[in-house]
């Protein structure tokens, strides 16, 4: 008995049996899907690995303290400028009281009492981390009569009107604690850095820390509804015109993310079902074959995700999109099997037998075809993103399952009894193409070929730009609220370009110390030479304990009673208030004890309240581990070219400091030509196997020709179309070209297999052309649908895909056939056995 | 007799106060609009000031004179005589400060935000009073001698430099008095004679450093 009776015989007779190792599979899928289900939500995942400055951005994301920080804005109408600056203090009141706020930045630390209390506290570890000459030159201010000159001028300069003394004197009454400032001398202040008030005064930024328990997409989705319930008392008591409160953060975007995934997957699957589901019953007319093909198709998709799962442990963000996916291709195997059923049936051949003969002459279509798609989609491997990776895995298992699936558990759907089709137009439509294509194959490409032609010359032309988007937005969902947030946020405050962060790790705090101080001084060189602009580092909070330890033996040889007595002194000569410089009796007293080698000096991470505005400065440098660090590099002009990249990451770099340089604007300038290898290498490689296997199953050099000149063809069409409707192509959606290719080769397999080897070329070619068309057709559908996803990469690939789709079928039916009938590459009837050309 | 003599004034105040009339806000707004038609009739002033200022920092009050010399809507000098002279100049952009005693210099850019900002607007609110409504609460009375204003700020930044601020308009409506009480219990009075609405040449609202000038940007800016 032959493979396909053997198939044949279980799905008619054997239905039992068959149902119960259906059910069985089906069990163990749902099973592996509900005990092992996890979403990886980060879309930075979806970028390539083995790129330093992907991995930098993926530190920064998750390990700094930004992954808390949720930034709200107010925006006012132009005339409500005053009343926006009188309620803000209101609005932060109100988000302070929040539950889920730990602190609030409500404009610069250094304008309030609290943030300049916050600074006193933390003056002694900061002092005593100076270089030696530095701490030297400072602490001689302790000497009794530099005490007593310095407060005389300042008193002189009182009196004089200057607003700098009482300035100077109110932080900072001794003159200790400006100088223990000076490593952030290069650090511009944070309020200049990142200003909270557009210069028009419309909006206002308040960032603010949040304390969600983890930062998995559950807990980021349970915050953002606690933050949205507070949009609307957030406002009571504004008095004014429109005013919108706009909120952006990490939460906020992968709350988004998560929920759009929920979404994408329900409207991508019930879209695509549906049409493919329409599709297919107006091609067929008949209910439980469609059920039959859905049920295989969930099938597929089980299969799949639970082996994906199984293989990855973690679903990422683009493979929701593989369902999609698979309904649009796997459709193809079940819409061919039945159509050649259809009219062996329709011949008058019994159900078992037309079985048979439909898994007899298409299963070796279907194998290759299902071979093809898989392979094209491994290929996916090679792209070194594990979004794209994992979506190359499981398409290729679900399409493998499908072409096992269409070609045996599908039948089971399908009745017993057999009522034909009162009038099939589409077949009758295919049936006239046909015999046209037999007798007059030139008329046809005399109209396809040009057109086809016209397209290629559009694809190549410079002239017409294929629109290319390489940033971050890209990847964000549509319509996201904390992207428009973002993007509005941006668009209003003057913020300089992106800097360049450059990320070091330390294995002890001396070491953390010394590489900044390394950094420091040859980023200092490289400023003064002009290669960058500016930079901001760490180095005067990443503590010292070898100079922290050499400047307390100094504090041994000062005299702090003659000191305390000379402030004394020098306050009551010049008649300052004593309650005023409390602090700086404080400070004094810290200092003394701190000359003492046992006393513990306090971590200046435990003397800051948790609730303290300076936090949010030193959070910008220090990770959640305090020996993860970053540093800030402005450069002269935006980042936007490799050439630019490779000088920095030729530059910044200090001999023997391990140092990460990363940012959006700098993984871009390694992303872009990824892309572009992506589309032209792998889609090479792609093309050279479908060429060679293309070569092993025609072994026809005219046919072979004809099938590369159509895919070749028909990916120009797809690159024109692209440009013509102004589809841009984005940093991942360049992976549908292999996908293209993939499925056009099988569609020239099955035109060209059976135009090889019929004996009835009209009746043979209009039985396939037929589900050929309405497979194509359902693709198409397939993949359109992923045009509804919130997340433009999946719809941006869905979109591309189903233009490439579109002109891989018209090629296929408008120029293969009518090209190979012209060539006449048919092969004489003698190299066939009887029994192959009976099913051919 | 100097309990009597305390007794009569506290009484003569108090009567002088009662003859003080709170202004309606129609009559407030109309005021202001009579302020606005002579400040745009005469935009510049110079007057002899007298100031006392209370400083936290310091256990007495200091007290200086000189004369100011002011354009509407924002360009001021200020020269303080006496034992720490000084030399204050803003073209409304800049500001400088300089002390001849110390051959020194300071140096503010009041374009961008900064805490001088709103210092600066307190002294040209006083003087100029223009669209005062909009950033201030005002309360008016009309005394025995021109009329009393207390303005409270609107807006955050303007309260973190000054609580209130008190001003005494004579009867043709330009400043006599002006009383600003900050947040840090500083306060500053100042009182202006002689006023003078002559035409200011424009190079007085313009500084140059002196050759020698030590100078200092002490915000940075």
């Amino acid at each position: 008995m032959r493979f396909s009776e053997k198939v044949a015989f279980l799905v008619t007779e054997r239905r039992g049996l068959m149902w119960s190792v259906v059910l069985l599979i089906a069990l163990i899928s749902v099973g592996i899907l509900m005990a092992f289900l996890r979403l990886d939500t980060e879309v930075l995942n979806l970028l390539p690995q083995g790129f330093d400055s992907v991995e930098g951005l993926k530190t920064y994301n998750s390990e700094f303290a930004q992954t808390r920080e949720l930034t709200f804005a107010l925006l006012c109408q132009p005339e409500d400028v005053d009343k926006l600056e009188e309620f803000a203090p209101k609005f932060v009141e109100r988000l302070r009281a929040q539950p889920w706020c730990v602190r609030v930045l409500a404009g610069s630390p250094m304008e309030t009492p609290d943030g300049v209390r916050d600074l006193q506290r933390i003056a002694l570890p900061l002092l005593l981390n100076l270089e030696p000459e530095d701490f030297d030159r400072a602490i001689s201010l302790l000497q009794p009569q530099k005490i007593q000159e310095r407060l005389a001028q300042l008193r002189r300069e009182i009196e004089s009107g200057s607003p700098r003394p009482e300035i100077e004197l109110t932080l900072d009454p001794l003159g200790l604690i400006t100088p223990s400032l000076k490593p952030f001398a290069g650090n511009a202040a944070m309020e200049t850095d990142q200003p909270l008030t557009s210069p028009d005064s419309t909006m206002r930024v308040f960032p603010m820390v949040t304390n969600q328990p983890s930062i998995s997409a559950f807990d980021c989705q349970k915050l953002m509804k606690q933050v949205n319930a507070f949009r609307t008392p957030a406002l009571e008591g504004w008095d004014g015109g429109k005013l919108e409160v706009f909120i952006t953060g990490r939460s906020a975007y992968v709350a988004e993310i998560s929920l759009s995934m929920r979404h994408d997957i329900v409207a991508t699957v019930l879209s695509s079902i549906a049409l493919v589901g329409a599709v297919f019953f107006i091609g067929f007319r008949r209910w439980l074959p469609l059920l039959g093909m859905g049920f295989a198709l969930l099938l597929c998709c089980l299969i799949g995700l639970a082996a994906g799962l199984l293989i990855f442990h973690r679903l990422n963000m683009v493979t929701v999109g593989f369902c999609a996916i698979l309904v649009g291709l796997g459709v193809d195997f079940a819409i061919l099997i039945y159509g050649r059923y259809q009219q062996a049936r329709n011949e008058g051949d019994g159900h078992r037998v037309a079985v048979a003969d439909a898994i007899h002459s298409l299963g070796r279509a279907v194998f290759f075809g299902a071979l093809t798609t898989a392979i094209g989609f491994l290929a996916l491997v090679l792209s070194n993103s594990s979004g794209f990776i994992q979506l190359g895995v499981l398409i290729a298992i679900g399409i493998s399952a499908a072409g096992l699936l269409m070609t045996t558990v599908f039948f089971l759907f399908v009745p017993r009894g057999n009522v034909p089709l009162r009038s099939d137009w589409i077949l009758g439509a295919v049936r006239n193409y046909v015999r046209r294509m037999q007798s007059r194959p030139r008329s046809i490409l005399a109209i396809s070929a040009p057109i086809l032609i016209a397209l290629l010359i559009i694809a190549i032309a410079p002239q017409i730009p294929l629109t290319f988007e390489a940033n971050a937005r890209s990847l964000e969902p549509k319509n996201s609220r904390a992207g428009t947030a973002l993007s509005l946020i941006m668009q209003k405050m003057p913020v300089r370009w992106e800097p360049v962060l450059g990320i070091v790790r330390a294995s002890t705090e001396q070491q953390l110390h010394d590489f900044w101080n390394a950094i420091a001084q040859h980023w200092a060189e490289l400023q003064r030479a002009g290669k960058i602009k500016s930079f901001s580092i760490p180095n005067a909070l990443a503590l010292s304990p070898r100079e922290m330890q050499h400047n307390r033996r100094k504090l041994a040889s000062i005299n702090f009673d003659a000191a305390r007595t000379a402030l004394q002194n020098a306050l009551t000569q010049n008649r300052f208030n004593p309650d005023a410089f409390a602090s700086a009796f404080e400070l004094l007293n810290q200092l003394q004890a701190a000359a003492a080698p046992d006393y513990k000096i306090p971590s200046w991470r435990t003397q800051l309240p948790p609730g303290s505005a300076w936090w949010f400065l030193v959070e910008r440098y220090f990770a959640q581990d305090s020996l993860t660090t970053t540093g800030f590099v402005t450069t002269n002009a935006p980042v936007a070219t490799q050439e630019q990249k490779n000088v920095l990451a030729r530059e910044l770099p200090v001999t023997g400091i391990p140092i990460t340089l990363s940012g959006w604007s700098y993984t871009l300038t390694d992303l872009v030509p990824w892309s572009h290898r992506q589309l032209l290498l792998i889609s090479a490689l792609m093309a050279i196997f479908d060429a060679s296997l293309l070569a092993i199953l025609y072994r026809d050099l005219r046919l072979w020709l004809v099938q590369v000149i159509t895919l070749a063809l028909a990916v120009a069409a797809m690159i024109a179309s692209m440009k013509l409707l102004s589809v841009p192509l984005n940093l991942l959606n360049v992976l549908a070209f292999r996908l293209v290719l993939a499925i056009g080769v099988d569609y020239g397999i099955y035109v060209l297999l059976v135009w090889q080897r019929s004996h009835d070329v009209a009746r043979d070619l209009t039985g396939v052309v037929k589900p050929v068309v309405l497979a194509g057709l359902t693709a198409i559908a397939g993949f359109g649908s992923l045009g509804w996803a919130h997340n433009p990469t999946l719809s941006g690939l869905g979109i591309a895909c189903a233009i490439g789709l579109f002109w891989s079928l018209a090629a296929t039916i408008f120029f293969t056939l009518p090209a190979a009938v012209a060539v006449k590459p048919k092969l004489p009837r003698e190299h066939f056995t009887e029994a192959e050309l009976e099913h051919a | 007799m100097r309990k009597i003599i305390t007794v009569i004034f506290l009484v003569a105040s108090f009567v002088i106060g009662v003859k003080a009339e709170p202004l309606s806000p129609a009559d407030i707004k109309s005021l202001l609009e009579r302020i606005r038609e002579k400040r745009a009739a005469a935009p510049s002033m110079q007057a002899d000031f007298q100031e006392q200022r209370k400083v936290h920092l310091l256990d007495e009050p200091i007290n200086s004179s000189g004369k100011i010399w002011f354009q509407a809507p924002n360009k001021f000098r200020v020269e303080r005589k006496g034992n720490a002279p000084s030399i204050t100049v803003s073209d409304g952009q800049q500001l400088w400060i300089y002390y001849p005693n110390f051959k020194s210099a300071e140096h503010y850019s009041l374009a961008k935000r900064s805490p001088l900002d709103a210092a600066i607007s307190a002294i040209t609110t006083a003087l100029n009073l223009e669209n005062v409504e909009h950033t201030f609460h005002i309360i008016a009375a009309k005394g025995e001698k021109g009329y009393d204003l207390e303005l409270t700020p609107r807006n955050p930044s303007m309260k973190r430099i000054f609580q209130k601020l008190l001003l005494h308009l004579s009867d043709d409506l330009f400043a006599e008095r002006t009383d600003m009480l900050q947040p840090n219990g500083d306060q500053i009075v100042t009182t202006y004679q002689n006023p003078n609405h002559a035409a200011i040449p424009a190079s007085q609202f313009e500084f140059t450093p002196p050759p020698g000038t030590e100078i200092s940007t002490p915000l940075g800016k």
